[in-house]
């Protein structure tokens, strides 16, 4: 399976993870790398009200935020997993913002990003199993068990 | 929308445990400009002090079956760098002590307060 399910929450495994951050990368064909927040970061935060992406041209380094996204009990930025050029945003986002919730790993991805040394940073991230195990173990500490609102994909 | 990183907001919240629905919002937009990269103080006088006792604030909670109360909006202002400071003379009003507050907060004169007020690029008050 390409994805598996620890305390209701998906993870993919074909995505890279900065898990403390409750980020993921995924690299694209054409160089580029599209980063979203994971399914634990999305029940967290729980039905998401806004968020708000850094414009395209824009240099962002790891760490930094990428945008910034508000639920009724949540507000907060999500951090850039790798560094690099923003060159797409997800328009979609503005329009409804449950996408996120709904999607977290596909059609709620937040930006595209043109990165500086891409094997550098995802050598910080983990893939996989090890993303896995990795998230396994961040739930069980935190005691995180994910929630889904209707209309909520299952990852392919 | 020009670069809003490194511009300073400083947000005075007077209210405190007795009126908790006044006690969120500026929390939360202190948060919010954090997370917009901008450095954020929060300066709690008045009634606002009695939130920063330790104890206070986990009894306070707008919509319990969130989980969430104030000391969560606290402790995620802290952990977003949101500077949290207490007028020193309010203290005295609440019969606090220094040690009675809640980690991560600077107690200030009043006078800070003023210079704080014309050095920060906006000034938001509750």
């Amino acid at each position: 399976m390409a994805y598996e399910k620890v305390n209701e929450c998906y993870i993919v495994k074909d995505l890279y993870y900065a898990v403390e951050d409750n980020t993921w990368v995924r690299v694209n064909d054409d160089g580029t790398v599209t980063i979203g927040m994971t399914d634990v970061a999305q029940s967290l935060a729980g039905p998401i009200l806004h968020a708000k992406a850094k414009k395209p041209g824009m240099h962002r380094k790891k760490g930094k935020p990428i945008a910034t996204v508000e639920s009724g009990k949540w507000v907060g930025p999500v951090k850039s997993p790798v560094s690099g050029e923003i060159v797409e945003i997800n328009e979609e986002l503005a329009k409804d913002a449950r996408v996120l919730n709904k999607s977290p790993y596909y059609k709620g991805w937040i930006i595209k990003m043109k990165p500086d040394n891409l094997e550098a940073d995802l050598a910080d991230l983990v893939t996989g199993d090890a993303a896995v195990e990795a998230y396994r173990a961040k739930i069980e500490k935190d005691g995180v068990t994910c929630t889904h609102i209707e209309g909520t994909e299952e990852p392919a | 929308m020009e670069d809003l990183e490194g511009k300073k907001i400083l947000v005075i919240q007077t209210h405190g445990v007795d009126t908790p629905t006044r006690t969120y919002s500026p929390i939360y937009y202190a948060i919010a400009a954090a997370a917009m990269e901008m450095e954020v103080m929060i300066w709690f006088t008045m009634n606002g002090t009695n939130q920063l006792k330790k104890g206070e604030a986990e009894k306070v909670s707008l919509k319990p079956e969130s989980g969430v109360t104030l000391k969560t909006m606290l402790d995620m202002a802290l952990d977003n760098d949101v500077k949290l400071a207490v007028c020193q003379q309010s203290l005295e009003l609440w019969d606090m002590k220094p040690e009675d507050l809640i980690e991560g907060v600077e107690i200030l004169g009043a006078t800070s307060i003023i210079d704080l007020a014309l050095e920060y690029d906006h000034v938001m008050y509750f």
